[in-house]
């Protein structure tokens, strides 16, 4: 069932039906019911793996949490008899039988993503030496269940902060089946934590029809995004990239610009439905977009892109790495050889090229997402090392940095690094990406495909051209409003009733009208939901 | 709570420390900056600040950081 079609549709208002309907205390298992019939839809029998996952993150939590209670109650028990040095062994001692817990969990959980995701990735790559030697690796077909990248860090985390004591473990292994299976989010996020969304499933939510009409509103503006902008992009975006070659330079950026904005309209688009259709059940769930393409640098962009991977990324791999007793050894030794100002920012460099090594790679079983993660982190750590040169260039060709040329100017350079960067995220292989960047710099002059008609020789004709301008535009304005910190919805919803209803029906008569959609109206399916 | 300032200023000179009071909330931190502050702070007081105590109520204000250094002093 593809999250952009009338049977979701369906689900949804049903789901919706029942949840208000039966008494408040039952509202988390009409949630669950849903999750798991979606699921099942989407991936049959490989529900098992998502119930394997739910299983082994759960015990593990249940295990760390009664070893850490054991451990406060024996020293709370004993506080007369022990002395500091001892309540500190003890606490010791406790810390490491729970960490041995959690890295098993990590190790079971994080296993089944890399055998069911990355196996290949690793078989391939081994058997291009051990094929020289005369051995060769087995590769499988494994059928991925819906979301398991997503469902997998929500796991780690879970486990990961159960273990730093930032809360307890859930006692009812219903409840948190839901958390690990949350319908509206499982396809593609956000990356939820624990303490964040769970809460809200335990809650008893009553039925407003202010919230469920935002919650609405936020589903029909996803469903443009996606259907109007993302699936219409895609038509010359696929052309130029599967045919690459019969296109000159200025062709190929401009098709990494348009994926750029195709992946913008429907991540987001995807992310806008998940969050409206929490909305209508009263669950708010995490941003994961604040306007990326106004940023004004590569580490600004990934501030404002996928903030829960974002997220995860530092607090489960980043702060780890960077205060790791090893890293600290590599900061105290470099700073010796390269002085205080490389040695300090040493460790958190190499950390964060990890970071992006990690972000590529969980995209993907292929080097092209690698080599897309590493592209980020190469001008993240450069934007840091450079920050002062770049001030003082600045400075002396007297550009103000408030200035708005300046800040459009930033906003260009950081839209293009980011683009091309694309090149490698959505090329076929690596080779096809390279391939393109060549034909970029060998035929970039030849500007006569703008004018000469070959636009609309891409697959869209003017008219095609003219909606996707138009709905680029609106989708700026919106955005810029976004910025500005103006709450839209609240706006629309505060209207008299003919305004309000003359918007609602315009923007349900422009999906109908302008969206693309293939047999039986259903969309293209999402680009993260691959992942 | 000087030389906490003193330290944090030389990291960020553009941040007025002593007013701020959501420094991580509001965004004023990055990732970076942390990193380089616990490192800083750790070197500087004596301390292990763990990865567990990378919390936003302990770098809001530099009275957070104030007294999550006077704890881990405390339990050293």
């Amino acid at each position: 069932m593809a999250f952009v079609s009338f049977p979701f549709i369906i689900l949804v208002a049903l789901t919706a039906i029942v949840y208000f309907l039966v008494p408040k205390r039952f509202q988390w298992s009409v949630l669950l019911v849903a999750s798991y019939v979606y699921f099942w839809i989407n991936s049959e029998w490989l529900v098992v793996w998502l119930l394997l996952t739910t299983l082994i993150t759960f015990f593990t939590g249940r295990c760390i949490d009664i070893i850490s209670k054991k451990g406060k109650a024996y020293i709370a028990d004993h506080a007369e008899e022990l002395t500091a040095k001892d309540r500190k062994a003890y606490k010791a001692k406790t810390k490491k039988k729970t960490k041995f817990v959690m890295l098993t969990g990590v190790f079971l959980v994080l296993g089944i993503l890399v055998c069911m995701k990355y196996f290949n990735f690793f078989a391939g790559n081994a058997n291009l030496l051990l094929t020289k030697i005369g051995f060769k690796l087995p590769t499988f077909k494994f059928l991925l269940p819906l979301g398991i990248s997503f469902y997998t860090l929500q796991a780690l985390a879970y486990m990961i902060d159960i273990y730093r004591g930032k809360y307890e473990a859930d006692k009812h292994i219903g409840k948190f089946m839901l958390f690990m299976s949350y319908f509206p989010q499982i396809v593609q996020g956000p990356i939820a934590r624990y303490n964040q969304l769970a809460n809200q499933f335990y809650k008893e939510h009553s039925f407003d029809y202010n919230r469920v009409m935002q919650g609405i509103q936020l589903i029909v503006w996803g469903w443009m995004k996606k259907t109007i902008i993302a699936d219409r992009i895609a038509i010359p975006t696929s052309e130029i990239f599967d045919n690459y070659t019969q296109y000159s330079g200025v062709m190929i950026f401009l098709s990494a610009a348009f994926y750029g904005l195709q992946v913008y309209a429907d991540f987001s688009g995807g992310m806008d439905i998940a969050r409206g259709v929490s909305q209508i059940f009263g669950i708010e769930l995490e941003l994961n977009f604040k306007q990326p393409y106004f940023s004004t640098s590569v580490e600004d962009f990934w501030r404002r892109w996928h903030i829960t991977l974002g997220g995860w990324m530092r607090d489960y791999i980043f702060y780890p790495l960077s205060l790791s007793k090893n890293f600290g050894k590599l900061s105290k030794q470099s700073r010796k050889i390269f002085g205080d100002f490389v040695g300090k920012r040493l460790p958190a460099f190499l950390a964060m090229f990890i970071v992006y090594f990690l972000v590529g790679f969980w995209h993907g079983p292929n080097w092209t997402y690698i080599v897309y993660g590493i592209w980020n982190g190469v001008f993240i750590v450069m934007g840091i090392l450079l920050e002062e040169v770049y001030v003082k260039c600045r400075q002396k060709c007297g550009i103000s940095d408030v200035s708005f040329t300046w800040r459009m100017f930033q906003i260009f350079r950081t839209f293009s690094i980011i683009s091309l960067g694309r090149l490698f995220s959505n090329a076929k292989t690596l080779g096809a990406s390279l391939g393109m960047f060549k034909l970029m710099t060998v035929k970039w002059y030849d500007l006569s495909a703008l004018v000469d008609g070959t636009l609309t020789k891409l697959g869209l004709d003017t008219a095609n051209w003219i909606v996707l301008a138009i709905f680029v535009v609106i989708l700026l304005v919106v955005d810029n409003l976004h910025e500005k910190g103006v709450n839209i919805r609240e706006s629309i919803a505060s209207q008299n009733i003919i305004f309000r209803w003359i918007i609602y029906y315009g923007a349900i008569l422009a999906i109908l009208i302008f969206g693309m959609y293939g047999p039986g109206y259903d969309s293209a399916g999402f680009i993260y939901e691959q992942f | 709570m000087e030389k906490i300032l003193n330290i944090l200023q030389e990291i960020r000179s553009d941040i007025d420390f002593q007013n701020e009071k959501k420094l991580i909330d509001d965004g004023l931190l990055d990732s970076f900056d942390i990193i380089q502050i616990v490192s800083t702070f750790n070197d500087e007081f004596d301390i292990e600040i763990d990865v567990d105590e990378l919390m936003p109520e302990n770098f809001n204000s530099v009275e957070a950081m104030k007294q999550l250094i006077e704890r881990l002093q405390e339990e050293a």
